[in-house]
């Protein structure tokens, strides 16, 4: 992809491989791509934002450190994608139970009313935060990447180390699951 | 709830990710039973729906925080490393105490050189035996001579 000044746009790969040679400012230009994709994963799967904010620092550390192990097999999009769902993970059963899902966290969430959006359009939010904190773990990771983030299923797979197939049965159960929490909106 | 086998693929068919002739096959299907046509609709509702649900943005203020941890990572590696190298010195540093401590021991148990030195010198120069040896010796030669 060409910008205005007519350079040709640094690849992910690039950076991962200026940054294993010691190259510092590479790792933050990648961080400036893809913190923002990774911080709204971790925050639909913790259900929080300090735990979001927490794993997402945790994948970064995660990622500087495993760099020279990376091998280009994936996307650098899907590698930290793996790396984000393995530290959530790891703080799920650290914690021994769901992710919080206090109303106060949920609203934390979603947002309060706004310039764009109405008090209605927060209650809506906070009732989707709510059924998709509500899913197992694994069904909710894979409607994260999938319905909010609209990663493919050979990405998600990739990410979560599973086969495809399961991706596609875990999507299968958690929508079912969405529907009959969520059947008055889809009237 | 929709009972129909062919509808655990719906979602696949909802997100593009059939092939060309299980797509085909599917759409042939979605023709003939209106209860997989009616839950696919409530995907395509359920997936604009769910756009709702994006999560926040992320601060410009937390954005900073996660590069000012990328920029302090060299120092908590040699934190690591200087603690790893600690942890082996006080290793070693033990391993060496109980061996000092067991090669001493052992050594106790031999009989010191002075003392082996300090019994020898203690032994008479004649053996008492040996002496009242040589004077029946002396006292039979006497007696003999008489005979």
């Amino acid at each position: 992809m060409a910008s205005g000044s007519g350079h040709l746009e640094i690849t992910d790969l690039e950076l991962i491989n200026r940054a294993r040679r010691g190259d510092s400012a590479a790792f933050h230009d990648l961080l400036d791509r893809h913190a923002s994709y990774l911080f709204g994963v971790a925050v639909s799967l913790m259900g929080n934002v300090a735990d979001a904010e927490d794993a997402v620092q945790e994948t970064l550390l995660g990622a500087f450190r495993g760099m020279r192990g990376f091998e280009g097999r994936s996307s650098v999009k899907t590698w930290l994608t793996s790396i984000l769902i393995h530290q959530t993970a790891m703080r799920h059963r650290s914690a021994g139970r769901r992710p919080a899902t206090s109303l106060e966290s949920v609203a934390e969430v979603a947002g309060g009313p706004s310039a764009s959006s109405s008090t209605e359009a927060t209650d809506t939010r906070i009732d989707l935060m709510a059924a998709i904190q509500e899913l197992s773990p694994d069904h909710r990771e894979v409607v994260v990447l999938r319905e909010l983030n609209g990663l493919s299923y050979d990405e998600i797979a990739e990410a979560l180390d599973v086969p495809r197939g399961t991706v596609e049965s875990r999507l299968f159960r958690a929508r079912r699951q969405l529907q009959e929490r969520l059947h008055e909106y889809l009237v | 709830m929709n009972e129909c086998r062919q509808s655990e693929r719906l979602g696949a068919y909802h997100d593009g990710e059939l092939s060309g002739a299980a797509r085909a096959e599917m759409e042939r299907h979605l023709g003939q039973c209106p209860a997989c046509a009616a839950e696919l609709e409530r995907l395509g509702r359920l997936s604009e729906l769910l756009v709702a649900a994006a999560a926040p943005k992320l601060s410009l203020a937390a954005k900073q925080r996660l590069h000012n941890g990328i920029d302090t990572i060299p120092m908590a590696d040699l934190r690591r490393v200087a603690e790893i190298c600690g942890a082996i010195a006080a290793s070693i540093l033990l391993v060496c105490t109980i061996w000092l401590v067991v090669k001493t021991r052992a050594t106790t148990d031999a009989i010191p050189v002075w003392e082996t030195v300090a019994v020898a010198q203690q032994e008479p120069a004649t053996a008492p035996e040996e002496q009242l040896a040589q004077w029946m010796v002396q006292d039979l030669s006497g007696k003999s001579a008489h005979d």
